[in-house]
């Protein structure tokens, strides 16, 4: 096997001087390309892990690779926000100010990249998500489902080899999670990305490769996923199966 | 785009910034006209130094105030019969009130130094009795005199014997008399409040005023407007109340404006953190404070030019200024009502751009 594009080792994670553990020694390694879906109940550390792998913050212990980059290594955490990674919140998080095509450019201020390349690179992302038109839309002007497509063309704005999505759909309605699912694995194809991806719902973890199940903070199960035979737990998962 | 994010920012609390640029803007505003006016009073003063082409003038040393200062007439004689002074002329300041003006400046010169002092007369002549007065243009323009009228200074009458135009200020809205009427009139027998020397053809002034210094430790050369704090403290004290009200400015302003942009990073928290997760480095969130600062106070700025010019316009307004003082716009005064704005912005904006690259992006996240 080649070496994982992602690799947690013995990662330790607290918060409130030790009081609440969220990981107690995680492992995990995801391949270049794996669509791997992190489930398990509220507060088992799948957040957590998103986000130290996010580099948004720092674990207590252990070791985080990314893209062969040892991240408790790294001096600006920023690069590699900008370059190797795309984020996606369960909130949109979009800056309200800003139109849809701005909120696609904020994170390309890092690539050095022209007004002109940018607004063209924001205008071509925006119709990937099926947004073309709505470029100069502000977030109050959009819909849930519209926002958290400006949100997954932010993600990639810079052409990051992993995203990172953290309840995508939670906020939304069935029909917009569906549309915003359908979208992330057309990308993924598209792109050949690699995608770590949180969810509460099975039937969401059901598109994924595979599907690692956290408790208490740590990988208590591990398994390829064979899609054929996963059945949708809820409405958004029947709504958005797709066929291979 | 980097600047639209940044006006974006500051025109969303459009209250909130149109205050505090407002506040910055006042304190801008008092800095240029004071600028204004005290750079135009140096001018003034400038002027009155080497007034009628003299290298330097000499007064006593120390004087809280010009008009207070006294020269001996035999000390005057005895810098004329220097070998390096060509001329040395004595002259009495009194500051009278004539018509609405308090503040009248009447020169007293014996009659033979008169004519030396560089003044053209429009009409008339220059005094030669003891109960004549020529008026500069603009006194006499103002208090609607000409030759042959009449004015009363101190309970005395006396005739208007011309009318004169002359290159400094002061002294077209003043007036010239005998130097003998005019220590009368101050009741300061055998002394003057300075003298005008010129030094011999040859001669260099700065070693003649060094050497005058030396020989005689009681009078100060004063050459320029710089050395005039040795003979009137005034200079100084204007000097001293600029800087305190340019730093007193600045201190307020920058307190203003720090307020301003610390509820802005606070209110903004939650997006500094998408931004820092999205890559951006924490220089550039830094960038962005102080960019934001820097837009507000450029706002302040012109916003207090502009009323610093509107300012300086209503003071001049006033008859009894006007008389004495032509506003000076030199650029170093422009230059240093922009600094304040910049300083401002500077100082406003550091803690607060600190404090928001200091978050973590989680920390921000997590911001409600």
């Amino acid at each position: 096997m080649s070496e994982p594009v992602i690799s947690v080792r013995g990662v330790r994670k607290s918060f409130e001087d030790g009081r609440i553990v969220a990981l107690r020694g995680m492992d995990l390694e995801v391949a270049e390309g794996e669509f791997v879906a992190l489930v398990g109940p509220s507060g088992c550390g799948k957040s957590t892990l998103l986000h130290l792998i996010a580099a948004l913050d720092r674990p207590d212990e252990g070791a985080i690779r990314v893209a062969g980059r040892a991240l408790e290594e790294a001096n600006d955490l920023s690069a590699h926000r900008a370059h190797e990674v795309g984020l996606i919140f369960q909130l949109h998080n979009l800056m309200p100010a800003l139109t849809a095509s701005e909120n696609v450019q904020v994170p390309m201020f890092e690539l050095g990249l022209p007004g002109r390349e940018r607004r063209e690179r924001a205008h071509a992302l925006l119709a990937a998500v099926g947004l073309e038109g709505r470029e100069r839309n502000r977030p109050p002007q959009l819909s849930g489902g519209e926002r958290q497509r400006v949100a997954v063309a932010r993600a990639l704005a810079n052409e990051p080899p992993i995203l990172l999505a953290d309840e995508p759909t939670g906020s939304l309605d069935s029909e917009a999670g569906a549309t915003v699912l359908d979208l992330i694995e057309r990308l993924r194809r598209e792109r050949g990305l690699t995608v770590v991806l949180v969810t509460h719902d099975t039937g969401v973890a059901a598109r994924a490769d595979r599907i690692v199940t956290m408790l208490d903070g740590h990988v208590v199960g591990s398994s390829p996923n064979d899609r054929s035979a996963a059945a949708p737990t809820t409405r958004l998962a029947a709504s958005t199966r797709v066929t291979p | 785009m980097f600047r639209a994010i940044v006006l974006k920012n500051l025109v969303r609390q459009r209250v909130r910034t149109s205050l505090t640029a407002l506040g910055i803007a006042i304190g801008i505003a008092t800095v240029l006209a004071l600028g204004v006016i005290t750079s135009g009073l140096k001018a003034s003063l400038g002027e009155f130094v080497t007034a009628g082409g003299a290298d330097f003038m000499v007064a006593q040393k120390g004087a809280s105030d010009l008009s207070f200062s006294a020269v001996p007439e035999e000390t005057v004689a005895a810098l004329a019969r220097r070998d390096d002074v060509a001329r040395a002329d004595g002259f009495e300041l009194k500051i009278t009130t004539l018509g609405s003006n308090p503040y009248f400046i009447l020169y007293g010169f014996e009659a033979d130094a008169l004519g030396a002092q560089g003044l053209e007369l429009r009409e008339g002549e220059l005094p030669a009795a003891a109960d004549e007065i020529a008026l500069g243009v603009d006194a006499a323009a103002s208090n609607a005199l000409a030759a042959g009228d009449t004015v009363v200074f101190e309970h005395r009458t006396f005739r208007v014997s011309g009318v004169y135009e002359v290159a400094d200020t002061l002294r077209r809205s003043g007036g010239v008399a005998l130097l003998a009427t005019v220590q009368e009139l101050g009741n300061r027998p055998g002394v003057v409040t300075a003298a005008y020397v010129t030094v011999a053809p040859g001669e260099d002034p700065v070693a003649v005023a060094e050497a005058i210094e030396r020989d005689l430790p009681t009078l100060a050369a004063i050459a320029d407007v710089d050395d005039y704090g040795e003979v009137d403290q005034g200079v100084r004290i204007m000097d001293a109340v600029n800087l305190a009200i340019s730093l007193l400015a600045v201190g307020i302003g920058a307190i203003g404006v720090m307020n301003t942009m610390i509820m802005s990073v606070f209110e903004r928290t939650r997006e500094i953190g998408i931004l820092r997760a999205v890559g951006w480095r924490g220089s550039r969130i830094v960038r962005m404070v102080l960019l934001e600062s820097l837009a507000l106070c450029g706002i302040a700025a012109v916003v207090g030019i502009a009323l610093g010019l509107l300012a300086t316009r209503a003071v001049l307004a006033i008859p009894t200024v006007s008389s004495f003082l032509v506003p000076s716009y030199a650029p170093e005064v422009f230059i240093r009502a922009l600094a304040v704005g910049v300083v401002v912005a500077l100082i406003g904006a550091a803690y607060p751009a600190v404090r928001a690259v200091r978050l973590s992006p989680m920390e921000a996240l997590r911001h409600e």
